[in-house]
């Protein structure tokens, strides 16, 4: 389907253009994978600062606190804390996800999972990458300017965000950085959208490819439609900054303007919800997939599992009203965004009938990207269920605001995400890096990683339940609070359980790639095309283009005779 | 520097089960249990809750269930061969309708009409002041208080006999209260956790929330909205009082508020006319 000739082109030799400069696209998804790691685990120190804070307030985090807040005896003070959720926010969503999900595995995988030679503008993906990076230094500015980084919450709702509530430079900074990430994320999703159309190997349809393939193609579909979005509403918060405009400052007194704050609110979540499912949208592709591949049984209802892929896509971009029902919108407006967030809940059904069904009767082969991907059903299973909770307006209007909302995002965004985004760096680690991960300390790496993770959602949910509301530096000011105070120390052990997994993680992956115990080319028994080539895979990829004869998901065919699976480069065996 | 962090340490190393400790007498449930519900209509929200809890539960039990089932039964050293399937046959897709028509309409519709109901009916519908006897209350949020405007004896908001209070809101029970609240400077949230609601307090912009208490009382209002460094500050406190108390405190306030305001100043003059 390949509409042009790839050309092999000869090896890079410098380090600068191979490792530095790559138009490879192996090389770029591995630069994202470690600029990914670097920002989770920032990120990650930032949340186990925050939850110090929660549960022992007035108390300095040993050696880490010391060393932040020598002013303060090693306290976090309030404006550093307000400062850190933000951080710990825009840095996991857009610096961490963003890049592990999509620009590493929509890098690495598209291309070698399509049968390609490169991405089809190999340029345009190196360029992609480099203004990632000059993003993420943009936002890592902002903490050493004199009033430190942006303190507005991730979503920076103005007028908060406005000069009139944060004077500093650093709200500007990280208005920039998040414009300038978007022209980055622009980049590669309309790299990906093109690969996926006109590089296809030659006899690959749409549901030959696998199922990760259209999970990074929705989300790269919805980054095109809704990035930009975000980006206008930016430009006009930069706008009112720099330029003394008025879009998002009302006529009150403190705030004289014609403009509505609420405006940003319908921007930013129009982008916002989409967000949540282009996070989202790869893991589902790879959990699928990994389900399939280690069940040793085709995907159970792998053409419903696409097609439930592209109604939510649909979906997702007219329900971001739920978001917003604290604001007092017409209630008409409430019923239609209520019943339209409430269908999302038919192809989510789909999709755990599908996991489950493709579960059933397999023969489960329990490695640790396995363990990972059934963890992700697990989450995302409470994740998603209470998110009903939210989408009813009634409800929302005690949780809304609260940990519970903070719990329920992090099952879906973070849990999920983190889970699908693990399990694919230990599946394609043969391929990435020639090695395999150390399975043992996998498995305790999910086990412990799992536990941590639970502990502080369901913490944070029963928190919110009890009606603990967010981003407050000392919660127990309030006297209905201080009965949480036990809870919130659970969640801060949790928490800390599920950084200490972290490090075993960092260790196993560093030490894998060090020690360099090669692999065979194939160690999962899998038949998908990147499989077909040697591992690591060589800078051409293919050195013959593939021609696609069967499904990604061949797998217990009786009429097999000395694997249970087959490439998909092999006519389909029939009985 | 050194010694300090060691000290720290060590401190903390001591102090640690102190916190852990605090507050033992108290049993899990009662832990996470919500803020006591003192208006009419929060019973609605709740048992809405508890609705959605119900079906959450069951559905969740199915995934975990549908989880460790298969994970016993078919791992790789029970259950050798898998069995070949695109879960494409008449009985699968049948299946997957059924489970979804189940969750859509069982319990998102049912869920989503209540909701509805409720919202439309009781939450969003205002009280009429001309017809029945409601308490009007104005609320100013901005960073990082809480003030409250009645509309004293003419009962005509923004005029000098207006009772204004700081942080300080007192209502009488048994008694439609309507608040009608806006933000002067950033984006509040006025949060009432002992009646399960919240709404925006928005610059340039009036929302509005009332609400019956039926418990007399003290309690606290909190801020829910990020609204800068002193967010968590932002508290208020409650007073809910019967009838008569309420009747006595609002004839002092009012004595007070005539002998304080100075019509001269404008600053005075924070309120709107009531819409
Ligand atoms: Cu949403
Ligand atoms: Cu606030």
């Amino acid at each position: 389907m390949a509409s042009f000739e790839q050309h092999i082109h000869d090896k890079p030799t410098t380090f600068i253009s191979k490792y530095i400069f790559s138009f490879d696209h192996k090389v770029i998804g591995k630069q994202y994978l470690w600029y990914g790691i670097f920002f989770l685990l920032v990120g990650g120190l930032m949340a186990l600062l925050i939850r110090w804070t929660l549960a022992f307030p007035g108390h300095a985090m040993p050696i880490v606190g010391h060393l932040l807040f020598p002013a303060t005896n090693g306290v976090v003070p309030p404006d550093s804390y307000a400062m850190l959720f933000t951080m710990h926010g825009t840095i996991m969503i857009f610096f961490a996800i963003t890049p592990i999900l999509i620009g590493a595995f929509g890098n690495f995988c598209i291309p070698l999972m399509i049968g390609a030679r490169d991405m089809v503008f190999p340029s345009l993906n190196m360029m992609s990458f480099w203004v990632a990076v000059v993003s993420g230094l943009l936002l890592l500015a902002g903490l050493i300017t004199p009033l430190g980084a942006a303190a507005g919450g991730w979503t920076s709702y103005p007028t908060l965000s406005t000069l009139l509530g944060s004077p500093g430079v650093g709200q500007t900074l990280w208005t920039m950085s998040i414009f300038v990430l978007g022209i980055s994320s622009l980049m590669g999703a309309v790299n990906y959208i093109t690969t996926i159309i006109v590089l296809r190997a030659p006899g690959m349809g749409y549901f030959d490819m696998p199922l990760t393939i259209w999970g990074v193609w929705m989300t790269s579909i919805l980054n095109a439609i809704f990035i930009p979005v975000l980006g206008a509403g930016c430009l006009l918060l930069i706008f009112d900054r720099v330029f003394g405009t008025t879009f998002f400052l009302a006529g009150a007194t403190a705030t004289q303007g014609g403009g509505d704050p609420l405006l940003f609110q319908h921007v930013f979540w129009i982008f916002g919800h989409p967000e949540v499912y282009i996070l989202i949208l790869p893991g589902w592709g790879i959990v699928s997939d990994l389900l399939s591949f280690f069940a040793r049984k085709p995907a159970f209802g792998a053409k419903a599992t696409a097609m439930c892929m592209v109604s939510i896509t649909v979906l997702s971009t007219v329900v971001y009203g739920h978001h917003m029902f604290t604001t007092q919108m017409s209630p008409l407006l409430t019923q239609t965004f209520m019943t339209l967030t409430m269908t999302i809940s038919i192809p989510s059904a789909i999709f755990f009938v599908n996991w489950l069904g493709t579960l059933w009767k397999g023969s489960i082969r329990f490695t640790s990207p396995m363990l990972f991907s059934i963890g992700v059903i697990f989450v995302f299973g409470l994740g998603g269920l209470t998110g009903l909770y939210l989408a009813t307006v009634t409800t929302d209007l005690y949780l809304h605001d609260t940990y519970f909302v903070v719990g329920h995002f992090h099952y879906t965004m973070a849990a999920s995400v983190l889970l699908a985004g693990f399990a694919g760096i230990y599946f394609w680690m043969p391929k990435m890096f020639g090695v395999l991960m150390n399975e043992f300390w996998g498995k305790v790496h999910f086990w412990l990683s799992f536990l941590g993770l639970n502990g502080v959602f369901m913490g944070m949910m029963l928190a919110g339940y009890g009606g603990m509301h967010r981003r407050l530096y000392d919660p127990f000011v309030y006297e209905f609070l201080q009965k949480l105070i036990p809870v919130n120390t659970f969640i801060t052990y949790s928490s800390l359980l599920m950084g200490g997994a972290q490090v075993i993680f960092v260790i196993n992956f560093i030490y894998s790639i060090v020690k360099n115990k090669k692999v065979e080319d194939n160690p999962w028994e899998v038949g998908t095309l990147e499989w077909t080539i040697p591992s690591p895979a060589p800078h051409y990829n293919f050195k013959e283009i593939p021609v696609v004869k069967c499904g990604p998901h061949e797998l217990g065919n009786p009429a097999l005779k000395d694997r249970d699976f087959q490439y998909q480069t092999e006519e389909l065996v029939r009985g | 520097m050194v010694r300090t962090l060691f000290y720290n340490s060590v401190f903390f190393l001591f102090t640690f089960p102190a916190f852990a400790a605090a507050k033992k007498d108290l049993s899990f449930w009662e832990m996470i249990a919500p803020p006591e519900d003192i208006s009419e209509n929060g019973h609605l929200i709740t048992w809405l809750f508890n609705y959605v809890t119900g079906a959450n539960v069951f559905f969740m039990t199915l995934v975990i269930l549908g989880i460790v089932v298969f994970s016993y039964l078919y791992s790789a050293k029970r259950h050798k061969k898998a069995y070949y399937t695109y879960g494409d046959k008449k009985a699968h897709i049948l299946f997957v309708a059924a489970c979804c028509l189940a969750v859509f309409l069982g319990v998102d519709m049912n869920i989503t009409r209540i909701s509805n109901e409720d919202y439309t009916k009781v939450f969003n519908k205002p009280p009429d002041p001309t017809k029945e006897d409601v308490v009007r209350i104005e609320v100013l949020a901005q960073q990082w208080m809480w003030k409250f405007r009645y509309p004293g004896e003419d009962n005509v908001f923004n005029t000098a006999d207006d009772v204004v209070t700081l942080n300080d809101l007192r209502v009488p029970i048994n008694k439609k209260v309507y608040f009608q609240i806006t933000s002067k400077d950033v984006i509040h949230a006025f949060y009432i956790p002992n009646i399960k609601r919240k709404i925006d307090a928005l610059p340039g912009k009036i929302t509005w929330m009332w609400t019956k208490f039926m418990k007399a009382g003290n309690w606290e209002i909190a801020c829910a909205e990020m609204c800068g460094t002193h967010h968590y500050k932002m508290q208020a406190f409650l007073t809910t009082y019967t009838q008569d108390d309420f009747d006595k405190w609002y004839k002092n306030a009012q004595k007070y508020a005539e002998l304080e305001n100075n019509p001269e100043d404008p600053t005075v003059f924070w309120g709107w006319k009531w819409y």
